[in-house]
């Protein structure tokens, strides 16, 4: 049953079919046309995602052979997303996602070495650009990097400049200093909070509970990877958890809801000019210039605070959060290129300035973009926080199953558990030290 | 013989769709009892190696995982079902009467059950707010309390706060099929229990009740099923804190499975909760059928 024009219906749908293929094929085309897929799970508020669009569009232009598709991933279903993609064999090709990632997958033999990259910006001085070696460090496993940071997330300590000077307090520089202060400025007649962080059963609890605990001259692991949170680090950690729930329980200088908060409570509560200390992230800079733009140049960033594990251990939570390239990825060295692109000094300023606080450059040279200079927060973040960075793994490298220990809020417990009563500061600390060491064991 | 005919025609017509449905359903069943078998950590090599019962007996010897949160379950399912069933009930007894605007209410009542559990979870976050929130607010302002009451954030009182929000979202699916049964119940038998000099206790009792026991039995089964397997309310409001005051099978398997990346543990957690799903499926499909034949 040929037709006129001498093809059949079965051969007209082989066509189709063979077209649909090359349509849907995420490979390199037969013209050398390579489309790569990126996942996000960072950038994807619509300022970022638009501002994300058009340094891909550059990307792009420069390298015509390599097209870029952009899916964004909920922070949400970031590991429901990621784990069905690796049982069905469908990562994407690159992705940018949380701190702990590439190790994790790494684990899973899901993971391309990223050994070159390093080694190029080692040759380059592109390393030595770095704010801190832990940066690149961190993805170190098994002898190979299997990321490269590009993005760094930080945790700082805003202040309220204004009420400080009222009382005639400098900006505290101690763990004694910031707990006067903090008692000093809870006014609860004026509905002003001594400090608020979030103490709910999220993530971000132990972002802070982390700080304070490397402040303590604790750790969660010693520097080759082995688990003391409920050992050797015991008694500060527990140091730690005393001094942060206090405030919440002995001095109750916080709201009294802060067991159930999370980032964004604790950030609307402290933007809001209800609270003179505020732990937050980076993100509290862009909300404090939308929502209370009056309150800009009333708010400063605290120095990293010593603790009683005096000034080595002056350290702060943050992450360098990294780019990773799946191993079984048909274009991985087209995903490379891409990265090198991509993570570079001032190539990512657009990203900067959209959500000003929300995103960190990784390299020093960075810091003397007009945004920074324009910005004293960013300033005075960048000066006061951005040094003193470091995380989970401190004072070792990467370890895959810290991400399981964060993931499962393995340190937030215990401040949340402090804080509500439920348990003492001592128990909280062995029982999160015995649920740690069951992730060690399996 | 033509009737037989036509009904294996029938069978030939259905058999595709029941084919797909019957491996939409069974394969992930399957799928995940071969998976809690096996080691399936997703920071170990060697995902699939078998490993018997051992994360059956890990889940069942482990007081603080499996045990607590399905005490939590079943607090959290029967407090949810049981509040839903009596406001429910309420309702349709209320807008099954004369009432003026009972079309309006009926339609208001409908609401909860069609916003998104997402949207609902970020709503009662908000009303429950210790700061910001409204109903601490209406509670202060008309003079009830004088300090905050801490919905989410006390132990004590976190539970309740979260079984109040899936009550609110369950009622109104109760309350249709409550009041559709309401309107089956004929009415000259009120009649004639009110000449007989019947109280409205005893009219309730002895002439609603019997005609929507069915209904009841068979919408507070699913409701059980529902409420069982849920998870965005209580995970959106609480993340399970505080303290673990709220962490419920669904939230605890999620944990394991995406936070934890023990796969493996996670399934066979769900397995053992698919067991107690299967108690409230049984019974309801035993009421389905004894109804069923009753009516035949």
């Amino acid at each position: 049953m040929s037709s006129e024009s001498g093809i059949n219906r079965r051969e007209t749908l082989a066509l189709a079919m063979g077209g649909l293929f090359a349509l849907t094929s995420g490979e390199a085309s037969a013209q050398g046309q390579a489309n790569l897929t990126f996942w996000t799970v960072r950038l994807n508020t619509p300022e970022l995602a638009a501002a994300l669009k058009t340094i891909l569009a550059d990307f792009e232009k420069e390298n015509p052979g390599i097209k870029i598709k952009h899916e964004p991933v909920s922070g949400n279903l970031v590991y429901p997303k990621f784990l069905t993609a690796i049982r069905g064999q469908s990562m994407p090709d690159i992705a940018e996602a949380y701190s702990y990632h590439p190790l994790q997958f790494a684990a899973v033999d899901q993971m391309e070495p990223m050994d070159d990259i390093i080694a190029l910006w080692k040759s380059n001085g592109t390393l030595a650009n770095i704010f801190n070696e832990f940066a690149y460090k961190k993805f170190l496993w098994k002898d190979h990097y299997w990321g490269v940071p590009y993005n760094l997330d930080i945790r700082p300590v805003y202040y309220r400049k204004d009420l400080l000077e009222a009382k005639g307090i400098k900006p505290p520089t101690t763990w004694a200093e910031f707990q006067a202060a903090a008692i000093a400025l809870n006014d609860p007649a004026s509905g002003t909070f001594g400090v608020v962080f979030p103490a709910g059963n999220f993530h971000i609890t132990q972002h802070f509970y982390m700080s304070f605990m490397f402040q303590a001259g604790g750790s969660i692991l010693d520097k080759d990877g082995n688990l003391i949170f409920g050992t050797t680090a015991k008694d500060a950690n527990i140091k730690a958890l005393v001094y942060l729930t206090d405030f919440a329980t002995k001095h109750k200088v916080t709201p009294p809801g802060i067991a159930s908060y999370n980032t964004d409570d604790a950030h609307t509560i402290f933007v809001q000019g209800r609270a003179a200390f505020g732990f937050g992230t980076g993100e509290v800079i862009s909300r404090v210039m939308k929502e209370n733009p009056a309150m800009f140049d009333k708010v400063g960033i605290l120095e990293v605070l010593e603790g009683p594990g005096g000034p080595s251990n002056k350290l702060t939570a943050a992450f360098y959060n990294p780019m990773f390239v799946w191993k079984h990825s048909p274009v991985k060295e087209q995903a490379k290129t891409f990265v090198k692109w991509f993570v570079q000094p001032g190539r990512l300023e657009r990203l900067y300035e959209a959500a000003p606080g929300r995103h960190w450059p990784i390299f020093k040279t960075d810091i003397d973009a007009p945004r920074v200079k324009n910005n004293r927060l960013l300033d005075e973040a960048l000066r006061k926080v951005v040094p003193y960075s470091t995380d989970f793994a401190y004072p070792g490298f990467g370890r895959p199953e810290m991400g399981v220990i964060d993931g499962e809020k393995m340190f937030a417990a215990p401040v949340n558990e402090v804080v509500v009563g439920a348990k003492t500061p001592e128990k909280a600390v062995m029982d999160a030290h015995e649920a740690m060491k069951k992730v060690f064991q399996v | 013989m033509f009737l037989q005919q036509r009904a294996r025609f029938a069978y030939v017509l259905i058999l595709p769709a029941l084919v797909l449905i019957t491996l939409l359903n069974l394969y992930p069943i399957i799928e995940g009892f071969v998976v809690s078998l096996q080691a399936q950590n997703q920071m170990r090599p060697n995902p699939e190696a078998f490993v018997g019962f051992k994360h059956y007996v890990r889940a069942l010897t482990e007081q603080d995982a499996f045990w607590s949160s399905l005490g939590r379950t079943l607090v959290w399912t029967a407090g949810s079902v049981a509040g839903a069933y009596l406001l429910a009930l309420g309702l349709a007894l209320l807008l099954n009467m004369d009432v003026w605007g009972r079309g309006f209410f009926r339609a208001l009542f409908l609401i909860p059950w069609v916003i998104p559990d997402v949207c609902t979870a970020l709503l009662w976050k908000w009303l429950y707010g210790d700061e910001f929130g409204v109903i601490n607010f209406l509670l202060v302002k008309f003079g009830l309390i004088t300090r905050p009451v801490l919905w989410l954030s006390n132990p004590d009182i976190a539970m309740p706060a979260v079984i109040f929000v899936q009550i609110w979202k369950l009622y109104p699916v109760m309350f249709i099929v409550l009041l559709a049964a309401l309107q089956n119940v004929p009415k000259e038998l009120f009649e004639s229990a009110t000449i007989d000099g019947a109280t409205m206790r005893q009219r309730f009792w002895y002439v609603t009740l019997p005609f929507i026991r069915s209904a009841s039995v068979i919408i507070t089964l699913l409701a059980c099923i529902w409420t069982f397997q849920s998870f965005d309310i209580v995970y959106l409001l609480t993340g399970g804190g505080p303290a673990s005051a709220t962490k419920i099978l669904p939230t605890l398997v999620y944990e394991k499975a995406f936070w934890g990346l023990e796969m493996g543990y996670a399934a066979a957690l769900a397995m053992l909760m698919l067991l107690g799903l299967l108690v409230f499926s049984v019974a309801y499909l035993l009421v389905y059928r004894s109804q069923s034949e009753a009516s035949a």
